[in-house]
């Protein structure tokens, strides 16, 4: 049943909602920019739900390289990737960076 | 050094050889891929831990119980740990260096072109079984990805950022001159 109700969400819905449990995410804005990818290379079908801009910040990527804080976004989202998002363009900051700048 | 003995694998189907200037030129055929040209992937069950790559039909737990097929071998990874080593600079992209067809990959294509370092580039979209394998290889699921002095360094965000910063810079110098 919940799994069903699940599926019903959009795909930005249910990234958010996996993203904000992991990371208790202070901030979290997911965009689908999928519309400009549309015809590319590599994208079979319709291309909708498939490009994603994500920006988050989280106490998680404390101490994390670049490359670690994105492949914890890629672990979390591995469903995701598997059924169709086909690429991310991801924005991960501590909230001690973003006070920063 | 000549690749053409660890690259005729039927996975690959290429051969590569050294240009004077030492370089390397890509001879490659990957339109024509039979299934039973391609070796086996491997099917296996097992219990696994956090296996690292996406695993078809896994829980959410971090112990399943699957049975999957995994692009990656032994000799594909041996053949990729080879490639990316014989290059200071290697990028796996979608597209060519002279034709990319992804703008991330373009992005990535021009920032090392304004950097004046020589690299060598891979289109993934020619050999879907070394797109995939390459996913579990790099433990990254998207393209492009860079490889610098033979380790992974990122994608097109990560290559971007280090290039405001200055990091990449930095990192390529010091690839150059080791």
């Amino acid at each position: 049943m919940a799994s069903r109700a699940n599926a019903m969400l959009s795909r930005a819905s249910r990234m958010k909602q996996k993203l904000q449990t992991a990371l208790e995410a202070s901030v979290l804005e997911i965009e689908d920019v999928s519309y400009q990818h549309a015809g590319h290379a590599g994208v079979k079908g319709d291309a909708t739900e498939t490009h994603f801009n994500v920006k988050i910040v989280s106490p998680k990527f404390e101490g994390q390289s670049l490359v670690k804080r994105h492949r914890l976004v890629y672990d979390l989202l591995t469903e995701e990737l598997q059924s169709g998002l086909h690429a991310l363009s991801i924005v991960a900051k501590t909230p001690q960076e973003v006070g920063r700048s | 050094m000549s690749l053409s003995s660890s690259l005729t694998l039927p996975c690959f189907n290429s051969s590569f050889s050294l240009k004077k200037s030492g370089g390397l030129s890509k001879r490659s055929r990957f339109s024509s891929l039979s299934p039973r040209s391609l070796p086996p992937p491997i099917k296996f069950s097992g219990i696994f831990s956090n296996p690292g790559f996406p695993v078809h039909g896994a829980s959410e737990s971090n112990r399943v119980s699957v049975q999957c097929f995994a692009a990656l071998n032994p000799e594909l990874t041996s053949t990729l740990d080879k490639f990316v080593t014989s290059h200071k600079v290697v990028l796996f992209m979608k597209g060519t260096k002279d034709f990319p067809m992804c703008g991330f990959s373009n992005t990535v294509v021009q920032i090392l072109k304004s950097l004046n370092v020589p690299f060598e580039t891979f289109n993934i979209l020619e050999n879907e079984l070394l797109r995939q394998g390459l996913k579990e290889y790099s433990n990254w699921p998207t393209f492009p990805q860079l490889y610098i002095d033979g380790e992974f360094f990122g994608g097109c965000d990560i290559t971007v950022e280090a290039y405001k910063n200055g990091e990449l810079q930095e990192l390529l110098e010091k690839a150059m001159c080791s």
